[in-house]
């Protein structure tokens, strides 16, 4: 029976989760979390666990519900007017969707970076450090260290430390990716939603923001969103697939690149199928 | 395989071409250029040349008149036999020869600038060809054209002074000379005047403050008033004190009555004493003033009899003249030879100077028959003119270019910065520049606010849903609503309710106000909704799920509540017993309660405000979702996000649309018409005088300008030329505005949106 064919018609199936990833000390645990626009269910009962201090890839075909599934993470659904959950998500121990959770303080803990470069329009200190500046940070010292230490964490120091009072947007595009990168660990978050970083970039930039994820993966949990293959064998411990809002399979990067449990999961990551 | 034809390519369609197309809409778009430029052009040549001095000419009629004016232009008019009749009977004859058997014919006239308005009644007067007896116009280098603060232009021949000059002075240099001193006179007839008015002020004010007791304590001061001054004025005259004498009328008065009508009688006899003062020291100024005056001789001429004198006795300079002339000049008395200059106007017509002794006597206009010899001898009308009166002197014939380059300057700055002379025909529009300026820029205050909040509200807070877009789209109509619908709002929402309620209560806008203890009753009803209110709203934010059915409800429970506490408020105020107004004492002359200049700048406000709607709305929509979603990734809330990057970000969008609405703004006639804009304001709206900021007085306005002069002002003939300056004023202030919106467009969004990749 292909399980692909089945989530296509509308049945329910079980997704095959390794034991090796829930082994793992989870940083955040999805739990049986569905989500709709209106009326249309874009992610199914959708259960897994993130592991603490690792890199997690969600590879899937396009609409498969991979940046919705990232984006409900720190709740940026709910922008949108007519979206609707089920289920729960838990960030360490403590629920993300329940009733009385302050959303602004819940994305306090997690950074985010878009498919886009999406600096704003301000000089690349205030870039970095706007997460404290909305808090309310004034300290010269404490600010200019912790714009230090991100654009050196985001492998940008160098490159713009002689100008970090002109324009965010007068940087390439590669660079702008890293300064939203820095934006994203200024605020030191225990998570970081990365959705499709790459996808805008040319490859020379592309392995620069790779190298940088390999960097950062001791210090921050990341989740991943990517098209690309090669990159998701290439900086993640755990891969998940996903397919038209399930979630297929999830193991080991290295298992599920050389010899998942489902064949449909072979079939996609090696170019058969999707 | 079927069969088919082969499927026909025409080449010569004319709509797969499409050159018709490339003509008429090429045609449609050089005609629309054409128009602004025609607009344009005509605007701005007329502008520019209203203020540019011209020549003065002479041009002598064939029937023995004389024309003179300065010239404006050659016009082509139509010779008809129906306007044959305003033709005198020689010039009628040779328009009938030109005619001959048609019914009419082109020909032209010369259109002059005459002045001498209160001689002639008229400033302009179109010369028909017919009448015209010259070859060419004579150019008179001696005549002065005056500009005067009444009556307008003056042009004439200067004749005698009315002062002795130190000899070989000029009489151009003694009259350049007497003018500046008049106009230091003037000044201080001026000052002389103001401080009389505000001493006029202090004592109204006192008497305001009676009127103000009188109203308190709902008593009539009216015939003590009169008494206590009456006292203090006997008192004055014996030399005894004046609070002795006034003693006994107070005692029966409350202390604050006492107080007013002491102050009153103090300051009555104090101001007295000023004013008497300053009008003796006025009248000497003024006295001063009018010892000084030219006589002048016009170009307008009147016969007094025939000489026996042939043409060729008058070419050139003559040593001496005959008898008869001087006897019918009304020179016999003249001690010493008379020497006389002619200067031949047409072939047989002269213009006569008389001198003695270097010094004009008086000029003659002499007119030949056919047989030429004998002449019907004309004299010129005279004229006295103060000194004080003129503005500027000018000898038009005899400017250089760049001495006409600078009178053209001079006007202009006049024009600018002057104060309107004529009632506006003649002088500077800058009380008007000023009050557009500054109701304009009160108009930017009320409707930056308003205007940006609700689009922000609308744009960022408000859930998209019919509603919203209902709203919307009323509020792109309301910009399409004719702007004097706005003028007559604003006359009966802001002038005569709101005006009317500051001025005088409740009663003074129109409404019946409530008996006490029903307005006291309701007050108690209203404050119960408010509170409910107040704790209704605190109950729906606590409340996050959104499960509940009657959770739900709660939000819209709450917005009913207030706004029924709102519409309460307004109504209590409405109909309160106990505020009769701000501004009593003054009724019945209105304050607030007419047109001024806060009223107009509100009307303005709201009729600007869909253009500042609009325009953020935009601005605030091109803001990219992905700096919103970025800057709600990094932990930032709404009103951070909107303050930190969507309002920095649409600012050029917002400021460019503000500015927009300002240059609307300030182009917008109709409803000043009705709301506060006025053709002549004694004074400005922003001044030195305390409070500075006179929002309920009258204004005068650029636009409406226009309108008044050039088609309300009894003189509107003489208005026409203003009309154009100030047009092209107006026009200009309006470019100016658009294009610093261009310019911060371009500005600002080159720092916003540079390098992408």
């Amino acid at each position: 029976m292909n399980r692909l064919k089945a989530i296509a018609d509308g049945q329910n199936i079980d997704a095959v989760i390794h034991d090796e990833v829930m082994s793992c000390e989870p940083v955040l645990t999805i739990k049986n979390f569905s989500l709709y626009y209106g009326k249309k269910q874009a992610l199914y009962d959708i259960s897994m666990p993130i592991a603490k201090g690792t890199v997690t890839a969600l590879v899937g075909p396009s609409g498969c519900g991979k940046s919705t599934l990232l984006r409900s993470v720190n709740r940026m659904n709910d922008l949108i007017d007519s979206v609707s959950i089920e289920g729960d998500m838990l960030l360490g121990q403590e629920s993300i969707f329940a009733s009385g959770i302050d959303v602004i303080q819940l994305r306090k803990r997690m950074g985010m970076v878009f498919q886009k470069p999406n600096p704003f329009p301000m000089s690349i200190f205030e870039n970095v450090v706007y997460p404290l500046r909305i808090d309310g940070e004034r300290n010269k010292a404490i600010l200019m260290q912790v714009c230090e230490h991100s654009l050196r964490g985001a492998a940008l120091w160098d490159e713009v430390k002689d100008r970090l009072h002109e324009s965010g947007l007068s940087l390439s595009g590669g660079q702008q990716q890293r300064l939203c990168i820095a934006r994203a660990i200024a605020s030191d978050p225990e998570v970081l939603l990365l959705d499709e970083p790459c996808s805008a970039l040319d490859p020379i930039a592309t392995s620069k923001i790779e190298d940088l994820i390999e960097r950062l993966k001791g210090d921050y949990s990341i989740l991943i969103v990517t098209h690309n293959m090669q990159q998701a064998s290439r900086i993640s411990e755990h891969t998940a697939f996903m397919y038209l809002g399930r979630l297929v399979e999830l193991g080991p990067t290295s298992t599920i690149f050389t010899r998942p449990k489902l064949h449909e999961t072979e079939d996609y990551i090696t170019g058969r199928f999707g | 395989m079927s069969q088919h034809s082969p499927r026909v390519r025409s080449s010569h369609n004319l709509s797969a071409q499409g050159e018709p197309m490339i003509w008429l809409s090429g045609g449609m778009f050089a005609i629309a250029c054409l128009m602004i430029v025609c607009l344009l052009s005509f605007v701005i040549v007329q502008g520019l040349a209203t203020l540019w001095p011209r020549d003065y000419l002479l041009l002598g009629l064939v029937d023995g008149q004389v024309a003179g004016g300065e010239f404006r232009e050659r016009q082509s008019y139509v010779l008809s036999r129906q306007n044959l009749k305003d033709l005198d009977p020689r010039s009628r004859e040779r328009a009938e020869i030109l005619l001959a058997d048609q019914s009419e014919t082109g020909s032209h006239r010369w259109y002059l600038r005459t002045g001498n308005f209160e001689i002639t009644n008229r400033h302009f007067q179109g010369v028909p060809e017919v009448s015209i007896a010259s070859e060419k116009p004579y150019l008179p280098k001696e005549i002065w054209l005056l500009e005067r603060r009444q009556w307008g232009n003056l042009y004439g021949f200067p004749m005698s002074l009315s002062w002795s000059t130190p000899a070989g002075e000029s009489t151009l240099d003694a009259v350049r000379a007497a003018m500046s001193e008049a106009s230091v006179t003037r000044r201080g007839i001026e000052s002389a005047k103001r401080v009389l008015e505000r001493l006029d002020r202090d004592l109204a004010n006192i008497r305001l403050e009676i009127r103000k007791v009188e109203l308190a304590e709902k008593s009539d001061l009216q015939s003590v008033t009169e008494q206590v001054l009456a006292a203090a004025a006997e008192a004055n005259t014996q030399g005894t004190p004046i609070a002795e004498a006034i003693e006994p009328l107070l005692t029966s008065q409350s202390p604050r009555a006492r107080r007013a009508l002491e102050r009153l009688a103090r300051e009555t006899l104090t101001t007295e004493n000023e004013q008497v003062k300053i009008n003796e020291s006025l009248a000497e100024l003024e006295a001063k003033n009018n010892a000084r005056s030219v006589v002048m001789q016009l170009p307008i001429t009147d016969m007094v009899g025939d000489t026996p004198l042939t043409r060729e006795q008058w070419q050139g300079a003559l040593p001496s003249i005959p008898d008869s002339l001087r006897d019918l000049l009304g020179l016999s008395d003249v001690a010493g030879g008379i020497a006389a200059r002619a200067f031949p106007v047409s072939s047989n017509q002269v213009l006569v100077h008389l001198e003695s002794d270097g010094r004009p006597l008086t000029m003659a206009w002499l007119v030949w028959g056919d047989d030429l010899s004998s002449a019907s001898v004309y004299r010129l009308r005279e004229h006295t003119v103060l000194v004080s009166d003129i503005v500027r002197l000018i000898e038009p014939n005899r400017l250089s270019w760049f001495g006409k380059i600078g009178v053209y300057i001079e006007r202009w700055i006049e024009f600018l910065f002057g104060e309107p002379r004529e009632a506006g025909v003649e002088g500077g529009v800058f009380p008007a520049i000023w009050g557009t300026v500054v109701m304009t820029l009160i108009m930017s205050l009320v409707v930056m606010p308003f205007g940006v909040l609700a689009a922000l509200y609308m744009r960022e807070y408000a859930k998209a849903g019919w509603l919203l877009s209902v709203i919307r789209i009323s509020i792109n109509n309301l910009a399409g609503v004719p702007s004097i619908v706005y003028g007559v709002f604003g006359l009966s929402f802001f002038c005569y309710t709101i005006g009317g309620y500051i001025d005088g209560g409740p009663i003074k806008a129109g409404f019946d106000p409530w008996p006490s203890g029903v307005w006291f009753s309701a007050m108690a009803i209203l404050a119960i909704v408010g509170l409910v209110a107040f704790g209704v709203s605190i109950l729906s934010g606590k409340t996050r799920s959104k499960s509940d059915r009657w959770v739900r409800v709660i939000p819209i429970v709450s917005g009913f509540l207030w706004i029924a506490t709102i519409v309460g408020i307004v109504v209590l105020m409405a109909k309160t017993p106990l505020f009769h107004g701000f501004y009593e004492a003054q009724l019945p002359n209105p304050t607030f309660g007419k047109g001024c200049l806060l009223w107009a700048a509100c009307t303005l406000a709201l009729l600007t405000l869909p253009v500042v709607i609009v325009a953020t709305e935009e601005a605030l929509a091109a803001v990219p979702n992905s700096l919103r979603e970025g800057s709600y990734a990094c932990g930032a809330g709404k009103w951070q996000t909107i303050e930190r990057i969507v309002l920095p970000y649409a600012r050029p969008g917002i400021i460019t649309g503000f500015i927009l609405a300002m240059a609307r703004g300030a182009g917008e006639v109709a409803p000043m018409m009705l709301v506060g804009a006025i053709p002549l304001a004694a004074d400005l709206p922003l001044d030195l005088e305390f409070p500075f900021l006179h929002g309920s007085r009258s204004f005068m306005h650029l636009g409406f300008q226009i309108y008044a002069l050039g088609f309300q002002s009894q003189n509107s003939e003489a208005a026409k030329p203003m009309v154009f300056t100030a047009t092209l004023l107006l026009l200009s202030i309006v470019t100016l505005l658009n294009l610093t919106a261009i310019w911060l467009r371009a500005r600002l969004r080159k720092r916003f949106q540079s390098s992408q990749f």
